[in-house]
């Protein structure tokens, strides 16, 4: 049995920031650093091709995806037009098999409740599986200040996720959460958590990795996991993992809590068997992960193993918002991490550069829409539209259009900046006059002249530095198309 | 046959020798071609920036432009424009029922060029020829909105004397994305990189596309970094190569 | 802390005609091509096919003696100590317990156990059986109860199920529908295969936090 250290000192110390606090850096200075890092842009390459390569073949040989993706999206649209429902129909289900739950308005009611739960039962250790929710509220850095007088150890579960605790560092993929962090460094974290040289060899590593976190799961006071669905008819919470972790923070500890985003519903039971198809799949290439477990209430009579209490927290924290809005289909969303596999600048990005506990498209979509513009003005702009999200998208969101709607929504709310204002009122102006464009045009190929050297410009002030610092830009042409058009083609 | 023909604003200022080459292909297959002159642009860079109004006011001037002649067809030589028009201007004008149902009837004409020359007249070989190894770059909006891929592949691949190859990430995003490519510079140069890696890897002399907008940036890119890969759109490899 | 009142209050729901717009892109997942949807001709062979592809161990047998035999045998290749099994009349069919105990296995059986954590932990295999099994995906389906310790089917780092081959079903839908109709216990589980981890530079390692060496007996 180890012997108790403070929090701050304990192996299990998470100080991780949330990646908003760094909203002074603007996206493309956050992903300046990770273009410029060729390890990271190997390991990005290497996952994201294997992924997508897995995840085509199986979708392709699975002969009803296209309508499991057009049944996906429909459950999700009923499930939130009528989510208030589904949600009293989720709570009385639980109650009914005798389970707690508690509706959290947002981050702060969870760390409450959690907190107070794991005092009145004088909880030491907690156990956790991978949940994006508990990251977006960091739940276990508020655990662990707001309830510094319990001693909290707190410990990340999934290998990735713990390593990543380990270092003090942060996921960086829905699905691969250390995917930018390579052995050397996992070696080094794992080696100092060991107190001695680890050999930098996946088997060693892993292989303490499981002794090790033996360790915690089997003295675990109280599991927390996430839920991947939540069944509204039956009071079920389904977790899926390929590890096992999930399976052993709900049979050990004798208190299970789960942290439910509130859109995680689905109405029947019967509704899994579209989403369970779906979810690996889009997700890993995999037909089914390891362990899919449906927890339906605390432990059985005569069971002796099993939570004997469930606590589950449905939480908002500006989900509801997004109801009935023109953004809704964001909160259809099933965490698969397809969207991250496809897109071309996650590619050259990773997932740090968004400053966001999501990531990815899926990320430069709900960050501001959870979070407001204030804190993610940037990530809307992250993107080239180039749809390959929606494409992948296995419920259909189309998040290439989404994020057309939040730039629209910071140019109505006036967060486009004065300098863009006057462009484009510019360009409309013009572009609304063709005599206007015509005298417009032929003032440009005037004032280039001075600009223009051998067929290409040279480098240009302004916004358009942004151009010419890396690539050459063609300068107007001598004779426009409607002037050559004028004198006969 | 009669063609409206849609001359994106960039091809229209800088690279006006793709709108020649389109012109002269339809004609060469019988088509009778005009030009509205009033147009100006499809409103597109606004749009991308979120400035929707400003957008729907250059889309009215557009419908305007446009329906004030006769044609079966318009024709655009680059996909992310007939994008605009055929699908985007519905979605900008989704509250306005008058102009939505105006951009309704009008998207169902808005073809891109390579979409028209297959589906509409039904040519496959025009019997062009162009010597070379090229690969293909189909723009994001054309290959996902107007689904419009093979196309532009089978059209190249009668090319006489052109060796049309595969190259790697044929599907990733080219950088460009309007003002993303200022917004984002090193992000945008990053994705440009990883198309020319393709390329090279191809070993391909020649880089063709349909959208000229790609193109610029591609070919930006590819002669900063001292590449003198040969860079067409589309429709100038139909007619013969013309490079201007 | 809002009471249950105000949160559900407090959600609104202006329900929207939704605006699904199916792509037009030519990813293969949705372009359901010529695509002919295979029936499973003989579930219990592709169940073993599919566990296979995934490193897990599937083998038939005609009765309960043979799958008594392979156990029997697992124990002996692993050098096992110690064997905890579920509480179920089929294994008390199977009667391993005799035999293992002779060849020097203590057996543990999950009943009035003072601390699961004790025995679950420090046994070398775990014994159960298995409510259904899932052709499609070899995947096996239990569930919890009296009897049967979820820990059986993780702690221990080798694993083995032994199935009626009667219960092997076809595909996941079907699974799921068995408990759409019939009600749920506290837990159900799909097991698929050994557990596995890619996080360390996507190399594969095998046996994270559960069993990674799985053998599935189909009986029949």
């Amino acid at each position: 049995m180890e012997t108790r250290k403070p929090a701050r000192e304990r192996e299990t110390d998470d100080r991780r920031d949330e990646g908003i606090s760094s909203g002074v850096e603007g996206f493309n200075d956050r992903a300046r650093r990770a273009v410029a890092d060729q390890r990271l842009h190997d390991s990005i390459e290497v996952f994201t091709h294997k992924s997508v390569a897995g995840r085509n073949a199986v979708l392709d040989a699975l002969p009803e995806a296209p309508e499991l993706r057009e049944r996906a999206y429909r459950i999700k649209q009923e499930t939130m037009a009528h989510l208030d429902r589904y949600l009293e129909q989720m709570a009385d289900a639980v109650e009914a098999r005798s389970g707690n739950v508690f509706f959290a308005t947002d981050g702060e009611d969870v760390v409450r409740y959690i907190g107070d739960l794991a005092r009145s039962k004088g909880a030491k250790v907690i156990t956790k599986s991978k949940s994006m929710a508990t990251e977006e509220i960091e739940l276990n850095k508020r655990l662990e200040e707001d309830y510094a007088d319990l001693d909290l150890e707190i410990v990340e579960t999934d290998l990735g996720e713990w390593i990543a605790q380990l270092a003090g560092d942060t996921p960086s993929h829905i699905v691969g959460p250390i995917l930018h962090m390579n052995r050397k460094r996992i070696t080094e974290v794992l080696s100092r958590t060991a107190g001695e040289e680890l050999p930098p060899d996946v088997e060693a590593l892993g292989s303490f990795a499981r002794r090790r976190l033996r360790e915690k799961f089997l003295t675990a006071d109280i599991g927390i996991t996430g839920a991947n669905f939540g069944v509204a008819e039956t009071g079920t919470v389904v977790t899926v993992t390929n590890e096992g972790n999930a399976r052993l923070v709900t049979s050990v500890p004798p208190v299970h809590v789960v942290v439910m985003g509130i859109e995680k519903l689905v109405p029947c039971f019967e509704d899994l068997s579209v989403f369970v198809r779906l979810l690996a799949r889009s997700s890993t290439g995999q037909k089914l992960s390891v362990y899919t477990n449906f927890i339906t209430g605390p432990r059985q009579t005569g069971e002796l193993d099993g939570a004997e209490e469930l606590h589950l927290i449905l939480m908002d924290n500006g989900r509801s918002k997004l109801l009935g809005t023109e953004f809704e289909e964001a909160l259809y969303c099933i965490r698969c991490g397809a969207c991250l596999n496809v897109c071309p600048v996650y590619r050259q990005t990773g997932g740090h550069a968004y400053g966001s506990t999501y990531s990815g498209p899926i990320g430069a979509v709900i960050t501001p829409l959870l979070k407001g513009h204030d804190e993610a003005k940037d990530l809307p702009y992250a993107s080239s539209l180039c749809g390959a999200c929606w494409e992948a998208c296995p419920v259909g969101i189309p998040l290439h259009d989404l994020l057309l709607k939040l730039r629209n929504q910071q140019v109505e709310e006036g967060l486009a900046g004065k300098a863009q204002e006057i462009a484009f009122k510019g360009f409309e102006s013009t572009m609304k006059r063709p005599v206007l464009y015509n005298i417009s045009s032929r003032a440009g190929r005037l004032a280039q002249k001075p600009l223009e050297k051998d067929g290409s410009m040279r480098p240009l002030p302004g916004p358009l530095s942004a151009w010419t610092d890396s690539r050459e830009m063609p300068p107007l042409a001598a004779k426009s198309f409607r002037e050559l058009w004028k004198e006969g083609i | 046959m009669r063609v409206a023909l849609f001359v994106p604003c960039y091809v229209d200022l800088i690279k006006p020798e793709v709108g020649v080459s389109v012109v002269r292909v339809l004609r060469r297959l019988g088509v009778d071609v005009i030009y509205p002159e009033g147009q100006t642009c499809c409103g597109q860079p606004a749009f991308n920036s979120g400035f929707f109004d400003e957008a729907r006011a250059v889309g009215r001037h557009f419908l305007e432009v446009f329906e004030r002649e006769r044609f079966d067809y318009v024709v655009c030589p680059s996909g992310s424009c007939t994008t605009m028009v055929s699908h985007y201007y519905p979605f900008i004008f989704k509250d306005l029922p008058e102009e939505r149902e105006r951009s309704e009837g009008f998207a169902e004409r808005v073809r891109e060029f390579s979409d028209f020359l297959v589906n509409v007249l039904g040519v496959k070989d025009l019997g062009a020829r162009l010597e070379g190894k090229a690969v293909f770059h189909c723009g994001c909006h054309q290959r996902r909105e107007l689904g419009v891929l093979d196309e532009p592949y089978g059209l190249l691949r009668n090319v006489e004397g052109l060796d049309l190859v595969d190259w790697q990430n044929e599907e990733l995003c080219c950088g460009f994305g309007g003002t993303f490519s200022v917004k984002m510079p090193d992000v945008s140069t990053a994705m440009a990189d990883e198309k020319i890696k393709a390329l090279d890897e191809s070993g391909a002399d020649t880089l063709i596309s349909g959208d000229s907008s790609c193109l610029m940036h591609l070919e930006g890119r590819l002669r900063r970094k001292g590449h003198d890969t040969r860079v067409l759109h589309l429709a100038q490899v139909l007619d013969d190569g013309k490079a201007g | 802390m809002p009471g249950r009142t105000e949160f559900l209050q407090s959600i609104r729901h202006r329900t929207r005609a939704g605006r699904y717009k199916p792509t037009n892109a030519p990813d293969v997942a949705w372009t359901g091509e010529s695509r002919e949807g295979e029936q499973i001709e003989d579930p219990p062979a592709r169940f073993i096919e599919e566990l296979e592809a995934l490193g897990g161990h599937a083998k038939r047998v005609g009765d309960w003696e043979g799958a008594r035999e392979y156990v029997l045998e697992l124990a002996r290749e692993r050098g096992a100590k110690l064997l905890v099994r579920w509480d179920v009349d089929e294994l008390e069919t199977l009667g391993v317990d005799g035999p293992l105990s002779d060849a020097g296995t203590e057996v543990a059986v999950w009943r009035e156990l003072a601390d699961f954590k004790e025995v679950a932990g420090k046994a070398d295999i775990g014994l159960s059986t298995a409510a259904w099994a899932v052709a499609e995906t070899g995947t096996l389906v239990l569930e919890g109860g009296t009897g049967r310790g979820r820990s059986v089917t993780l702690l221990p780092p080798t694993y083995v199920a032994v199935v009626p081959v009667n219960r092997v079903m076809r595909t996941v839908p079907e699974a799921i529908e068995k408990y759409a109709a019939n009600g749920l216990p506290a837990n159900v589980s799909f097991h698929t295969g050994p557990s596995r981890s890619g996080d360390i530079e996507m190399a594969l390692f095998v046996g994270m936090h559960g069993p990674g060496d799985v053998h599935v007996i189909l009986v029949g």
